[in-house]
């Protein structure tokens, strides 16, 4: 800092000055937490101290209204491996996971790069439309896909009866309910992960895409030798982002279309929680389960956290 | 993107075309059909044409007979804003200090924010209940927004921006006797607006299409969201009569939707980096 001869002889006494610059400092010391005090207030009392509390449930009996909660060791934690519901919520949560690379994550990058080599205001309108499904509500897209989907007075089944097919309850049978809710949250989540690559392909030097021109690559050989390698940290980010989504955000659907059936069919790990807490009032068994998801939640975001280092930079 | 286009060879611009136009009609016929059907005379439910012949707006006026439709929005309309300037007022003082000072326990805190970003509701829904319930909130107005003033994504975003302002102006700002909240207000603010108008973009949207919060603090009809009021109408026994919730479900888009397309770039932009929340 530089200060001015002006300002400098106008400054005051000496003891006042050191009261002044006490005083500043004892301000700028006190400052800050009182610029944190609200947000810091609000996410001890809503986040941390809730966070804390269902650790501690996960060693009771409860059920949610009785004055009587009882200390039970790790019961909880062995009964949930116990329970078939947690068996079928494990496989569930698994096939959502590993069902979602395949579409969610490699499925866009072909259509990123496709949008990103095209260019202009046609692909803008391409993106555009792509990106929908993201901005609508998750109730919103489960509801039309209901709609669509109902076997009795849906549309398509409409149109298929015209020519006399009979249109399956995908939804109500369990060999394809899962499926149909992968393809429902593939087809929420694909624009937004195209949107995720085209920020990663933006960064992409063309001029190196000239000289491979020049020197006669062919498309696949551009997309093979300079778009794939460069897109690998993109690529990695947006495979965290998709885990974290298809962990977290498919129980809306399940919620909405199946309630985790028929016969656990479709529930996933935060569904269950859901419904040991509220629908079976076991909050024991349920704040197991939770701490179960907390520490899965943990792996994946060290992972995101060492991820997202490098692409605050990329930006 | 509005670079020149690529000069691609034909197979791949046909194909790639062809796969896109496909993925975009796979997303369009649906909202389409949405739109359609909330017109749809009951006469025309099991017709397989996707458009109404005789458009109609009954299924509007059967939705508000059978849900409270108009105070759910309002219910949602009111918790979207507050949400909002309550987030943005939060996350801006939060960054802010972060940004600007060096203090002890800096580095702990900002770590708390980082880690309350991997915290879904649904690891913390029964203690939240239960503070609900104590404080006597459940089933009100207060329960969906005053938990929610806060957005460890909005602080950690902003303290990105606040970061890549130059240092100068805070030295200025201070040489000139500016007290920390009028360099605020008067120096970085400014500069940040793009940035704060942006992410109260997203969290509108966000908050608007929001589903296991008030799920979990909500119960009547009367203080329900709207993405609430469309899960209570299909628990109704008329749930097999899909006009009037094809009209909830467009009334309920159709907010997202405008700001959206008044906003598209930044909602591209920031929703990008929203990549980063858990």
């Amino acid at each position: 800092m530089t200060v001015s001869f002006e300002r400098a002889v106008a400054l005051p006494a000496p003891g006042r000055l050191a009261r002044a610059v006490s005083k500043g400092r004892w301000r700028n010391r006190v400052a800050p937490f009182a610029y944190l005090a609200p947000a810091m207030l609000l996410l001890g009392l809503f986040t941390y101290w809730p966070l804390l509390y269902t650790f501690v449930l996960s060693f009771f009996r409860w059920n949610l209204v009785s004055p009587d909660m009882q200390f039970v060791g790790i019961d909880n934690f062995t009964g949930l491996s116990d329970s078939p519901m947690f068996d079928a919520a494990m496989r569930n949560t698994a096939f959502y996971v590993l069902g979602s690379i395949p579409l969610k994550v490699l499925l866009p990058i072909p259509i990123a790069a496709f949008l990103w080599a095209m260019g202009g205001g046609r692909s803008f309108a391409y993106k555009t439309i792509l990106f929908l499904p993201t901005i609508l509500s998750f109730v919103v897209v489960s509801l039309v896909w209901m709609y669509l989907l109902n076997p009795i007075v849906g549309l398509t089944q409409a149109v298929l009866g015209s020519v006399g097919i009979r249109l399956p309850s995908l939804l109500g049978d369990s060999d394809t309910a899962l499926w149909t809710i992968l393809g429902i949250s593939t087809w929420k989540i694909i624009g937004f992960n195209t949107i995720l690559y085209l920020a990663g392909l933006a960064s992409i030097n063309r001029d190196l895409l000239d000289a491979m021109r020049l020197d006669g690559a062919r498309d696949s050989q551009v997309f093979r030798f300079l778009v794939w390698p460069l897109l690998t940290p993109t690529t990695l980010f947006v495979l965290v982002a998709t885990v974290i989504f298809s962990l977290q955000q498919v129980f809306t659907p399940i919620d909405i279309l199946t309630r985790g059936g028929p016969a656990n069919a479709t529930t996933n790990l935060f569904h269950m929680v859901y419904i040991y807490t509220f629908e079976s009032f076991n909050v024991g068994l349920g704040a197991a389960g939770t701490t179960f998801l907390f520490l899965l939640i943990l792996l994946v975001t060290v992972v995101k956290l060492k991820l997202l280092e490098r692409w605050v930079h990329y930006q | 993107m509005s670079r020149a286009a690529l000069h691609l060879g034909p197979v791949t611009r046909l194909v790639g075309e062809l796969f896109v136009l496909l993925a975009c009609a796979s997303i369009l016929v649906p909202l389409l059909v949405m739109l359609g059907t909330a017109f749809k005379p009951n006469a025309e439910m099991y017709s397989p044409a996707p458009w109404p012949l005789n458009p109609t707006l009954e299924n509007f006026e059967r939705l508000f007979d059978q849900l409270p439709f108009a105070l759910q929005l309002f219910n949602s309309s009111v918790n979207a804003i507050i949400r909002v300037l309550g987030q943005v007022f939060t996350s801006v003082l939060a960054a802010y200090a972060f940004a600007r000072w060096r203090f002890p326990g800096r580095d702990i805190l900002f770590f708390a924010v980082i880690g309350a970003m991997m915290v879904p509701h649904q690891l913390t829904m029964v203690p939240i209940y239960l503070l609900i319930v104590n404080l006597g909130w459940y089933d009100t107005l207060a329960a969906l927004i005053v938990p929610n003033l806060v957005a460890p994504f909005g602080i950690f975003l902003l303290r990105q921006h606040f970061l890549s302002l130059p240092r100068e102006l805070f030295d200025a700002a201070a040489v000139d006797g500016a007290s920390s909240l009028q360099t605020l207000w008067h120096v970085s603010l400014p500069l940040l607006k793009p940035a704060i108008g942006a992410l109260a973009i997203v969290f509108f949207i966000e908050s608007w299409n929001e589903y296991f919060w008030p799920l979990l603090v909500t119960e009547t009809a009367r203080s329900a969201t709207v993405q609430m009021g469309l899960r209570q109408y299909i628990d109704l026994e008329s749930s097999s009569d899909f006009g009037p919730l094809m009209a909830g479900m467009l009334i309920a888009t159709l907010p997202v939707l405008a700001v959206f397309f008044f906003f598209q770039r930044q909602v591209f932009e920031t929703f990008a980096q929203t990549g980063l929340k858990g």
